[in-house]
Protein backbone atom coordinates (compact mmCIF):
# COMPACT_ATOMS: atom_id res chain seq x y z
CA UNK A 1 0.00 0.00 0.00
CA UNK A 2 2.81 2.24 1.12
CA UNK A 3 5.15 1.56 -2.08
CA UNK A 4 1.69 2.80 -4.02
CA UNK A 5 1.63 6.71 -2.30
CA UNK A 6 5.17 6.64 -2.72
CA UNK A 7 5.24 5.49 -6.31
CA UNK A 8 2.27 7.64 -7.28
CA UNK A 9 4.58 10.69 -5.42
CA UNK A 10 7.64 9.81 -7.56
CA UNK A 11 5.31 10.57 -10.74
CA UNK A 12 3.74 13.63 -9.26
CA UNK A 13 7.45 15.19 -8.79
CA UNK A 14 8.56 13.59 -12.01
CA UNK A 15 5.42 16.02 -13.77
CA UNK A 16 6.34 19.05 -12.32
CA UNK A 17 9.90 18.84 -13.47
CA UNK A 18 9.38 18.04 -17.09
CA UNK A 19 7.36 20.84 -16.97
CA UNK A 20 9.78 23.28 -15.35
CA UNK A 21 12.27 21.66 -18.10
CA UNK A 22 9.40 21.91 -21.05
CA UNK A 23 8.94 25.33 -19.69
CA UNK A 24 11.87 27.38 -19.26
CA UNK A 25 11.26 30.73 -20.34
CA UNK A 26 8.10 30.68 -18.01
CA UNK A 27 10.22 29.15 -15.14
CA UNK A 28 12.29 32.17 -15.50
CA UNK A 29 9.70 34.77 -15.38
CA UNK A 30 8.02 33.21 -12.52
CA UNK A 31 11.68 32.62 -10.65
CA UNK A 32 12.38 36.47 -11.30
CA UNK A 33 8.64 37.33 -10.07
CA UNK A 34 9.35 35.75 -7.12
CA UNK A 35 12.77 37.64 -6.57
CA UNK A 36 10.82 40.91 -7.67
CA UNK A 37 7.69 40.71 -5.18
CA UNK A 38 9.64 39.64 -2.06
CA UNK A 39 12.52 42.56 -3.39
CA UNK A 40 9.66 44.44 -3.07
CA UNK A 41 8.12 43.18 -0.06
CA UNK A 42 11.72 43.86 2.14
CA UNK A 43 12.62 47.04 0.57
CA UNK A 44 9.19 48.45 1.45
CA UNK A 45 10.38 47.79 4.96
CA UNK A 46 14.09 49.09 4.38
CA UNK A 47 12.83 52.34 3.23
CA UNK A 48 9.97 52.53 5.84
CA UNK A 49 13.04 51.90 8.82
CA UNK A 50 15.49 54.14 6.95
CA UNK A 51 13.11 56.69 8.29
CA UNK A 52 11.74 54.83 12.00
CA UNK A 53 14.42 53.05 13.24
CA UNK A 54 12.79 51.30 15.68
CA UNK A 55 9.58 49.34 15.23
CA UNK A 56 8.51 48.59 19.52
CA UNK A 57 12.32 47.87 19.86
CA UNK A 58 12.69 45.75 16.38
CA UNK A 59 15.73 47.55 14.59
CA UNK A 60 15.00 46.77 10.19
CA UNK A 61 17.63 43.85 10.79
CA UNK A 62 15.21 41.95 12.93
CA UNK A 63 12.31 42.76 11.18
CA UNK A 64 13.90 41.30 8.10
CA UNK A 65 14.41 38.01 10.52
CA UNK A 66 10.89 37.98 11.33
CA UNK A 67 10.33 37.81 7.08
CA UNK A 68 12.84 35.41 6.14
CA UNK A 69 11.48 32.92 8.88
CA UNK A 70 7.72 33.15 7.76
CA UNK A 71 9.40 32.73 4.48
CA UNK A 72 11.02 29.54 5.62
CA UNK A 73 8.28 27.88 6.52
CA UNK A 74 5.64 29.33 4.06
CA UNK A 75 7.34 27.95 1.30
CA UNK A 76 7.79 24.59 2.39
CA UNK A 77 4.29 24.35 2.84
CA UNK A 78 3.68 26.29 -0.27
CA UNK A 79 6.14 23.94 -2.35
CA UNK A 80 4.58 20.86 -0.86
CA UNK A 81 1.11 21.28 -0.08
CA UNK A 82 -0.29 24.11 -2.52
CA UNK A 83 -2.65 22.44 -4.37
CA UNK A 84 -4.92 22.44 -0.92
CA UNK A 85 -6.11 25.55 -2.49
CA UNK A 86 -7.89 24.19 -5.25
CA UNK A 87 -9.88 21.92 -3.20
CA UNK A 88 -13.00 25.01 -3.80
CA UNK A 89 -13.09 24.43 -7.51
CA UNK A 90 -12.63 21.06 -7.81
CA UNK A 91 -15.70 21.05 -5.20
CA UNK A 92 -17.13 23.65 -7.75
CA UNK A 93 -16.57 22.27 -11.06
CA UNK A 94 -17.79 19.02 -9.65
CA UNK A 95 -14.55 17.17 -10.00
CA UNK A 96 -13.63 16.15 -6.55
CA UNK A 97 -15.50 12.87 -7.46
CA UNK A 98 -12.88 11.80 -9.38
CA UNK A 99 -10.71 11.08 -5.92
CA UNK A 100 -13.29 9.06 -4.40
CA UNK A 101 -13.32 6.53 -6.83
CA UNK A 102 -9.72 5.56 -7.08
CA UNK A 103 -8.05 3.73 -4.11
CA UNK A 104 -6.19 6.23 -3.18
CA UNK A 105 -6.45 9.16 0.07
CA UNK A 106 -8.22 11.66 -0.76
CA UNK A 107 -6.50 14.21 0.46
CA UNK A 108 -3.02 12.64 -0.54
CA UNK A 109 -4.38 13.05 -4.44
CA UNK A 110 -5.41 16.56 -3.55
CA UNK A 111 -1.75 17.53 -2.53
CA UNK A 112 -0.51 15.68 -5.67
CA UNK A 113 -1.80 16.83 -8.51
CA UNK A 114 0.95 18.13 -10.82
CA UNK A 115 1.22 22.05 -11.80
CA UNK A 116 3.84 24.28 -12.04
CA UNK A 117 4.99 23.69 -8.61
CA UNK A 118 8.60 24.09 -8.18
CA UNK A 119 10.81 24.26 -4.98
CA UNK A 120 12.42 27.88 -6.38
CA UNK A 121 10.59 29.84 -3.95
CA UNK A 122 11.61 27.49 -1.12
CA UNK A 123 15.29 27.89 -2.47
CA UNK A 124 15.25 31.56 -1.99
CA UNK A 125 13.79 31.31 1.15
CA UNK A 126 17.04 29.48 1.88
CA UNK A 127 18.83 32.11 0.64
CA UNK A 128 17.00 35.21 2.06
CA UNK A 129 17.11 33.24 5.85
CA UNK A 130 20.98 32.90 4.95
CA UNK A 131 21.34 37.09 4.69
CA UNK A 132 18.88 37.39 7.36
CA UNK A 133 20.60 35.43 9.62
CA UNK A 134 23.76 37.01 9.36
CA UNK A 135 22.18 41.00 9.72
CA UNK A 136 21.10 40.02 12.72
CA UNK A 137 24.70 38.19 13.69
CA UNK A 138 22.06 35.06 14.72
CA UNK A 139 24.16 32.93 17.63
CA UNK A 140 24.50 29.28 16.11
CA UNK A 141 24.15 26.67 18.99
CA UNK A 142 22.54 23.22 18.97
CA UNK A 143 19.49 24.67 20.66
CA UNK A 144 19.07 27.33 17.95
CA UNK A 145 19.46 25.00 15.07
CA UNK A 146 16.99 22.46 16.72
CA UNK A 147 14.38 25.50 17.36
CA UNK A 148 14.81 26.89 13.69
CA UNK A 149 13.72 23.49 12.02
CA UNK A 150 11.31 22.94 14.78
CA UNK A 151 9.88 26.58 13.99
CA UNK A 152 10.63 25.91 10.09
CA UNK A 153 8.52 22.36 10.05
CA UNK A 154 6.01 23.24 12.57
CA UNK A 155 5.49 26.92 10.85
CA UNK A 156 4.46 24.95 7.70
CA UNK A 157 2.16 22.58 9.71
CA UNK A 158 0.53 25.46 10.72
CA UNK A 159 0.31 27.27 7.15
CA UNK A 160 -1.02 24.07 5.69
CA UNK A 161 -3.50 22.89 8.61
CA UNK A 162 -5.33 26.33 8.32
CA UNK A 163 -5.71 26.56 4.90
CA UNK A 164 -6.91 22.86 4.96
CA UNK A 165 -9.52 24.09 7.69
CA UNK A 166 -10.58 27.10 5.07
CA UNK A 167 -10.55 24.92 2.16
CA UNK A 168 -12.40 22.31 3.55
CA UNK A 169 -15.52 24.56 4.32
CA UNK A 170 -15.84 24.80 0.54
CA UNK A 171 -18.03 21.41 0.50
CA UNK A 172 -20.44 23.26 3.05
CA UNK A 173 -20.26 26.54 1.60
CA UNK A 174 -19.80 27.61 -1.55
CA UNK A 175 -18.61 31.38 -1.92
CA UNK A 176 -15.22 31.48 0.01
CA UNK A 177 -13.54 34.00 -1.47
CA UNK A 178 -13.93 36.99 1.55
CA UNK A 179 -12.86 34.26 3.75
CA UNK A 180 -10.17 32.89 2.11
CA UNK A 181 -9.02 36.59 1.58
CA UNK A 182 -9.00 37.59 5.22
CA UNK A 183 -7.02 34.66 5.73
CA UNK A 184 -4.73 35.32 2.99
CA UNK A 185 -4.37 38.45 4.18
CA UNK A 186 -3.71 38.23 8.33
CA UNK A 187 -1.06 35.49 6.90
CA UNK A 188 0.92 37.41 4.25
CA UNK A 189 0.74 41.34 5.61
CA UNK A 190 0.02 40.26 9.18
CA UNK A 191 2.73 38.35 9.92
CA UNK A 192 5.42 40.93 8.84
CA UNK A 193 5.63 42.91 11.40
CA UNK A 194 6.00 42.18 15.20
CA UNK A 195 3.25 41.42 17.24
CA UNK A 196 3.50 43.34 20.12
CA UNK A 197 2.29 46.22 17.68
CA UNK A 198 -1.29 45.36 17.51
CA UNK A 199 -3.71 45.91 19.94
CA UNK A 200 -5.24 42.80 21.92
CA UNK A 201 -7.85 41.48 19.60
CA UNK A 202 -5.33 41.12 16.95
CA UNK A 203 -2.78 39.62 19.01
CA UNK A 204 -5.08 37.15 20.51
CA UNK A 205 -6.31 36.58 16.80
CA UNK A 206 -3.05 35.45 15.76
CA UNK A 207 -1.62 33.38 18.74
CA UNK A 208 -4.85 31.56 19.35
CA UNK A 209 -7.27 31.62 16.69
CA UNK A 210 -5.18 31.63 13.09
CA UNK A 211 -1.93 31.32 15.10
CA UNK A 212 0.59 32.45 12.61
CA UNK A 213 2.41 33.79 15.25
CA UNK A 214 3.60 31.14 15.97
CA UNK A 215 5.16 30.80 12.43
CA UNK A 216 7.53 33.25 13.08
CA UNK A 217 6.67 36.36 15.57
CA UNK A 218 7.48 33.18 18.89
CA UNK A 219 10.40 31.54 17.53
CA UNK A 220 11.92 35.11 16.48
CA UNK A 221 11.43 36.34 20.05
CA UNK A 222 13.23 33.20 21.07
CA UNK A 223 16.18 33.20 18.67
CA UNK A 224 16.79 36.94 19.15
CA UNK A 225 15.99 37.23 22.88
CA UNK A 226 13.52 39.72 22.45
CA UNK A 227 11.32 38.03 24.79
CA UNK A 228 10.65 41.08 27.22
CA UNK A 229 9.81 44.45 26.04
CA UNK A 230 8.03 47.99 26.96
CA UNK A 231 5.50 46.83 28.91
CA UNK A 232 5.58 43.02 28.24
CA UNK A 233 7.39 40.10 28.58
CA UNK A 234 7.29 36.73 26.71
CA UNK A 235 7.96 33.40 27.93
CA UNK A 236 11.05 32.31 25.65
CA UNK A 237 9.60 28.46 25.36
CA UNK A 238 6.46 29.48 23.62
CA UNK A 239 8.93 29.80 20.37
CA UNK A 240 9.35 25.97 21.06
CA UNK A 241 5.95 25.15 21.29
CA UNK A 242 5.45 26.07 17.24
CA UNK A 243 5.65 22.28 16.28
CA UNK A 244 2.90 21.40 18.88
CA UNK A 245 0.35 23.74 18.09
CA UNK A 246 0.82 22.77 14.21
CA UNK A 247 -0.01 19.47 15.12
CA UNK A 248 -2.98 20.11 17.37
CA UNK A 249 -4.26 22.11 14.44
CA UNK A 250 -3.55 19.81 11.96
CA UNK A 251 -5.47 17.21 13.63
CA UNK A 252 -8.41 19.56 13.94
CA UNK A 253 -8.31 20.16 10.72
CA UNK A 254 -7.91 16.73 9.44
CA UNK A 255 -10.91 15.53 11.36
CA UNK A 256 -12.51 18.79 10.05
CA UNK A 257 -11.58 17.61 6.73
CA UNK A 258 -12.61 13.72 7.15
CA UNK A 259 -15.93 15.59 7.93
CA UNK A 260 -16.20 17.52 5.26
CA UNK A 261 -15.85 14.11 2.65
CA UNK A 262 -18.25 12.29 4.74
CA UNK A 263 -21.18 15.45 4.31
CA UNK A 264 -19.91 15.94 0.59
CA UNK A 265 -20.27 12.00 -0.02
CA UNK A 266 -23.34 11.67 2.03
CA UNK A 267 -25.27 14.76 -0.05
CA UNK A 268 -23.40 13.77 -3.35
CA UNK A 269 -23.30 17.55 -4.07
CA UNK B 1 -14.06 59.11 -34.76
CA UNK B 2 -17.55 58.68 -33.53
CA UNK B 3 -17.74 59.13 -29.56
CA UNK B 4 -20.96 57.29 -29.38
CA UNK B 5 -19.93 53.81 -29.61
CA UNK B 6 -17.40 54.20 -26.85
CA UNK B 7 -19.85 55.90 -24.39
CA UNK B 8 -22.46 52.66 -24.84
CA UNK B 9 -18.65 50.29 -24.33
CA UNK B 10 -18.33 52.32 -21.08
CA UNK B 11 -22.02 51.82 -20.22
CA UNK B 12 -21.98 48.07 -20.92
CA UNK B 13 -18.67 47.65 -18.89
CA UNK B 14 -20.08 49.45 -15.86
CA UNK B 15 -23.43 47.44 -15.72
CA UNK B 16 -21.12 44.01 -16.23
CA UNK B 17 -19.17 44.72 -13.23
CA UNK B 18 -22.32 45.33 -11.00
CA UNK B 19 -22.95 41.70 -11.58
CA UNK B 20 -19.87 40.62 -9.47
CA UNK B 21 -21.52 41.82 -5.62
CA UNK B 22 -19.19 39.48 -4.01
CA UNK B 23 -15.81 40.68 -5.16
CA UNK B 24 -17.07 44.18 -4.05
CA UNK B 25 -17.18 42.96 -0.71
CA UNK B 26 -13.97 41.29 -0.67
CA UNK B 27 -12.92 44.14 -2.55
CA UNK B 28 -13.86 46.78 0.48
CA UNK B 29 -13.03 44.17 3.15
CA UNK B 30 -9.47 43.74 1.94
CA UNK B 31 -8.98 47.68 1.82
CA UNK B 32 -10.53 47.89 5.58
CA UNK B 33 -8.24 45.53 6.90
CA UNK B 34 -5.52 47.18 5.41
CA UNK B 35 -6.47 50.31 6.61
CA UNK B 36 -6.55 48.57 10.31
CA UNK B 37 -2.97 46.99 9.50
CA UNK B 38 -1.41 50.50 8.04
CA UNK B 39 -2.63 52.72 10.85
CA UNK B 40 -1.50 50.11 13.74
CA UNK B 41 2.24 50.11 11.67
CA UNK B 42 2.73 53.46 11.39
CA UNK B 43 1.06 54.38 15.36
CA UNK B 44 3.94 52.15 16.46
CA UNK B 45 6.68 53.73 13.97
CA UNK B 46 5.46 57.48 14.93
CA UNK B 47 5.53 56.70 18.53
CA UNK B 48 8.63 55.24 18.78
CA UNK B 49 10.50 57.47 16.75
CA UNK B 50 8.99 60.69 16.59
CA UNK B 51 7.73 62.81 13.00
CA UNK B 52 9.71 62.28 10.04
CA UNK B 53 10.05 64.83 7.07
CA UNK B 54 7.34 67.13 8.17
CA UNK B 55 4.49 64.78 7.77
CA UNK B 56 2.40 64.36 11.08
CA UNK B 57 0.42 60.88 12.32
CA UNK B 58 -2.63 61.97 11.30
CA UNK B 59 -1.60 63.37 7.67
CA UNK B 60 0.22 59.58 7.02
CA UNK B 61 -2.60 57.59 7.92
CA UNK B 62 -4.92 59.97 5.87
CA UNK B 63 -2.10 59.09 2.84
CA UNK B 64 -2.01 55.24 3.57
CA UNK B 65 -5.77 55.22 3.51
CA UNK B 66 -6.26 57.53 0.47
CA UNK B 67 -4.05 54.86 -1.17
CA UNK B 68 -5.40 52.30 -0.28
CA UNK B 69 -8.26 53.66 -2.10
CA UNK B 70 -6.74 54.53 -5.00
CA UNK B 71 -5.93 51.23 -5.21
CA UNK B 72 -9.98 50.49 -5.82
CA UNK B 73 -9.89 52.20 -9.24
CA UNK B 74 -6.08 51.95 -10.43
CA UNK B 75 -6.60 48.53 -9.50
CA UNK B 76 -8.79 48.07 -12.48
CA UNK B 77 -6.50 47.03 -15.57
CA UNK B 78 -8.97 46.86 -18.26
CA UNK B 79 -6.26 46.52 -20.58
CA UNK B 80 -5.61 42.60 -19.71
CA UNK B 81 -8.77 41.87 -22.22
CA UNK B 82 -6.21 42.61 -25.03
CA UNK B 83 -3.62 39.53 -23.77
CA UNK B 84 -6.70 37.41 -23.63
CA UNK B 85 -7.69 38.69 -27.36
CA UNK B 86 -4.23 37.97 -28.24
CA UNK B 87 -3.79 34.24 -26.98
CA UNK B 88 -7.22 33.30 -28.57
CA UNK B 89 -6.58 34.96 -31.42
CA UNK B 90 -10.15 36.90 -31.25
CA UNK B 91 -8.07 39.90 -31.46
CA UNK B 92 -8.11 39.29 -35.73
CA UNK B 93 -12.07 40.38 -35.63
CA UNK B 94 -11.67 43.36 -33.42
CA UNK B 95 -8.67 44.72 -36.05
CA UNK B 96 -11.63 43.91 -38.64
CA UNK B 97 -14.43 46.55 -36.77
CA UNK B 98 -14.81 49.81 -37.22
CA UNK B 99 -13.70 50.84 -34.28
CA UNK B 100 -10.26 51.42 -32.17
CA UNK B 101 -9.14 48.54 -30.27
CA UNK B 102 -7.05 51.10 -27.82
CA UNK B 103 -10.12 53.36 -27.54
CA UNK B 104 -12.87 50.39 -27.19
CA UNK B 105 -10.27 49.46 -23.95
CA UNK B 106 -10.28 52.63 -22.57
CA UNK B 107 -14.08 52.94 -22.30
CA UNK B 108 -14.18 49.73 -21.11
CA UNK B 109 -11.51 50.70 -18.99
CA UNK B 110 -13.61 53.93 -18.04
CA UNK B 111 -16.58 52.06 -17.02
CA UNK B 112 -15.05 49.62 -14.86
CA UNK B 113 -13.19 52.35 -12.60
CA UNK B 114 -16.35 54.54 -12.72
CA UNK B 115 -17.94 51.56 -11.14
CA UNK B 116 -15.14 50.96 -8.98
CA UNK B 117 -15.13 54.18 -7.97
CA UNK B 118 -18.50 53.77 -6.41
CA UNK B 119 -17.14 51.28 -4.23
CA UNK B 120 -14.91 53.93 -2.32
CA UNK B 121 -17.82 55.53 -0.70
CA UNK B 122 -19.00 52.74 1.28
CA UNK B 123 -15.07 51.56 1.66
CA UNK B 124 -14.45 55.40 2.24
CA UNK B 125 -17.46 55.50 4.86
CA UNK B 126 -16.45 52.23 7.17
CA UNK B 127 -12.67 53.66 7.06
CA UNK B 128 -13.83 56.12 9.35
CA UNK B 129 -15.24 53.85 11.85
CA UNK B 130 -11.20 52.77 11.80
CA UNK B 131 -9.23 55.90 11.20
CA UNK B 132 -9.43 59.53 11.22
CA UNK B 133 -8.84 61.44 8.33
CA UNK B 134 -7.47 64.68 8.20
CA UNK B 135 -9.66 67.13 5.77
CA UNK B 136 -7.71 68.25 2.55
CA UNK B 137 -5.29 71.05 3.20
CA UNK B 138 -7.64 73.39 1.24
CA UNK B 139 -10.43 73.58 -1.26
CA UNK B 140 -7.62 74.31 -4.09
CA UNK B 141 -6.03 71.45 -2.74
CA UNK B 142 -8.48 69.36 -2.77
CA UNK B 143 -9.49 70.14 -5.85
CA UNK B 144 -6.05 69.62 -7.55
CA UNK B 145 -6.10 66.56 -5.73
CA UNK B 146 -9.43 65.44 -7.96
CA UNK B 147 -7.37 66.23 -11.58
CA UNK B 148 -4.66 64.64 -10.31
CA UNK B 149 -5.73 61.66 -9.69
CA UNK B 150 -7.71 61.79 -13.09
CA UNK B 151 -4.25 62.23 -14.60
CA UNK B 152 -2.85 59.41 -12.22
CA UNK B 153 -5.40 57.47 -13.74
CA UNK B 154 -4.32 58.09 -17.52
CA UNK B 155 -0.81 57.33 -16.84
CA UNK B 156 -1.62 53.86 -15.04
CA UNK B 157 -4.01 53.11 -17.83
CA UNK B 158 -1.29 53.88 -20.88
CA UNK B 159 1.25 52.38 -18.73
CA UNK B 160 -1.27 48.86 -18.24
CA UNK B 161 -1.84 49.26 -22.52
CA UNK B 162 1.88 49.11 -23.07
CA UNK B 163 2.39 46.05 -20.47
CA UNK B 164 -0.59 44.08 -22.58
CA UNK B 165 0.42 45.17 -25.87
CA UNK B 166 3.75 43.56 -25.64
CA UNK B 167 1.67 40.27 -25.57
CA UNK B 168 1.95 40.71 -29.94
CA UNK B 169 5.52 40.02 -29.55
CA UNK B 170 5.61 37.40 -26.44
CA UNK B 171 2.80 35.44 -24.70
CA UNK B 172 5.12 35.23 -21.38
CA UNK B 173 3.41 38.69 -20.19
CA UNK B 174 1.65 37.87 -17.13
CA UNK B 175 4.38 37.47 -14.93
CA UNK B 176 6.23 40.77 -16.48
CA UNK B 177 3.05 42.61 -15.97
CA UNK B 178 3.09 41.65 -12.29
CA UNK B 179 6.26 43.05 -11.99
CA UNK B 180 5.82 46.13 -13.31
CA UNK B 181 3.11 46.34 -10.76
CA UNK B 182 5.23 45.54 -7.75
CA UNK B 183 7.85 47.95 -8.77
CA UNK B 184 5.35 50.33 -9.12
CA UNK B 185 3.67 49.66 -5.66
CA UNK B 186 6.93 50.72 -4.24
CA UNK B 187 8.15 53.60 -6.47
CA UNK B 188 4.78 55.14 -7.04
CA UNK B 189 4.54 55.42 -3.20
CA UNK B 190 1.86 53.66 -2.57
CA UNK B 191 3.26 51.72 -0.22
CA UNK B 192 5.37 53.87 1.55
CA UNK B 193 5.36 58.02 0.77
CA UNK B 194 8.51 59.25 -1.01
CA UNK B 195 9.21 61.49 1.13
CA UNK B 196 10.49 58.35 3.22
CA UNK B 197 12.43 57.07 0.95
CA UNK B 198 16.74 57.81 1.56
CA UNK B 199 18.14 61.09 0.47
CA UNK B 200 20.09 61.21 -2.33
CA UNK B 201 19.93 59.18 -5.23
CA UNK B 202 17.35 56.34 -4.61
CA UNK B 203 14.51 59.12 -3.76
CA UNK B 204 15.50 61.57 -6.55
CA UNK B 205 15.07 58.46 -8.98
CA UNK B 206 11.66 57.63 -7.13
CA UNK B 207 10.49 61.66 -7.79
CA UNK B 208 11.86 61.24 -11.26
CA UNK B 209 10.04 57.96 -12.18
CA UNK B 210 6.91 58.02 -14.28
CA UNK B 211 5.28 55.92 -11.43
CA UNK B 212 5.39 59.38 -9.11
CA UNK B 213 2.69 60.60 -11.08
CA UNK B 214 0.33 57.63 -10.12
CA UNK B 215 -0.12 57.80 -6.45
CA UNK B 216 2.49 60.31 -5.26
CA UNK B 217 1.53 62.93 -7.10
CA UNK B 218 -2.58 63.36 -5.48
CA UNK B 219 -1.40 62.24 -2.45
CA UNK B 220 1.11 64.83 -1.96
CA UNK B 221 -0.91 67.63 -2.81
CA UNK B 222 -4.14 66.29 -0.70
CA UNK B 223 -1.77 65.96 2.77
CA UNK B 224 -0.42 69.51 1.65
CA UNK B 225 3.31 68.26 0.76
CA UNK B 226 3.33 70.05 -2.58
CA UNK B 227 1.62 73.77 -2.35
CA UNK B 228 0.79 76.44 -4.85
CA UNK B 229 2.59 76.72 -7.45
CA UNK B 230 4.31 73.71 -7.25
CA UNK B 231 0.74 72.08 -7.73
CA UNK B 232 0.92 73.36 -10.90
CA UNK B 233 4.08 71.53 -11.55
CA UNK B 234 3.26 68.42 -10.22
CA UNK B 235 0.38 68.45 -12.32
CA UNK B 236 2.04 69.35 -15.62
CA UNK B 237 4.65 66.49 -14.95
CA UNK B 238 1.51 64.04 -14.80
CA UNK B 239 0.11 65.36 -18.16
CA UNK B 240 4.09 65.29 -19.74
CA UNK B 241 4.03 61.37 -18.45
CA UNK B 242 0.54 60.82 -19.65
CA UNK B 243 1.13 62.04 -22.90
CA UNK B 244 4.81 60.14 -23.12
CA UNK B 245 3.13 57.13 -22.24
CA UNK B 246 0.55 57.67 -24.87
CA UNK B 247 2.39 57.90 -27.99
CA UNK B 248 4.84 54.69 -26.87
CA UNK B 249 0.96 52.52 -26.20
CA UNK B 250 -0.62 54.01 -29.20
CA UNK B 251 2.80 53.29 -31.22
CA UNK B 252 3.40 49.97 -29.86
CA UNK B 253 0.00 48.86 -30.92
CA UNK B 254 -0.13 49.98 -34.35
CA UNK B 255 3.76 48.37 -34.90
CA UNK B 256 1.80 45.26 -33.44
CA UNK B 257 -1.15 45.69 -34.95
CA UNK B 258 1.12 45.68 -38.33
CA UNK B 259 2.69 42.44 -37.59
CA UNK B 260 -0.92 40.67 -36.92
CA UNK B 261 -1.86 41.71 -40.36
CA UNK B 262 0.95 40.55 -42.20
CA UNK B 263 1.51 37.49 -40.23
CA UNK B 264 -2.59 36.47 -40.49
CA UNK B 265 -2.42 36.31 -36.81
Amino acid sequence: MASRYLATYRQFWRLNTLTMLEYKTNFFIWLFFTIIYHGVAVGTIWIMMSRFPSMNGWSWREVFFLYALYMLAHTLNNTFFFTIGDVPTHVQEGDFDRFLVRPLDPLFQVLSQPGQIWPDELALAVVVFGVAQSLVHLQWTAASAVLLVLAMFGGALIDFAIQLAVATLSFWVIRLDTLRWVVMSLENDFTRYPLSIYNRGVRILLAYVFPFAFMNYFPATTLLHKTSGPGYTINPALGWLTPVIGMLWFAGAYLFWRAGVNHYKGTGS
Amino acid sequence: MRIRPYVEFAKRAFSREGTYRTQVFTHIGSVLLRVFLLSMVWTALYRNNGEQAGITLPAMITYATLALLLDLIYGVNGAYVIREKIREGSIAIDLMRPISVPFYVLADTVGQTLFASMQIIPALGLSLFIVHLDAPATLGAAFAFLVAVLLGFVVNFFLDLIMATITFWTMEIFGVQLMVQFISSLLSGSLVPLYFFPPGIIQQLAFASPFAAIYNAPLSIYIGKVTGLQIVTTLGTQVVWAFVFGVVALGLWRLGERQVVIQGG
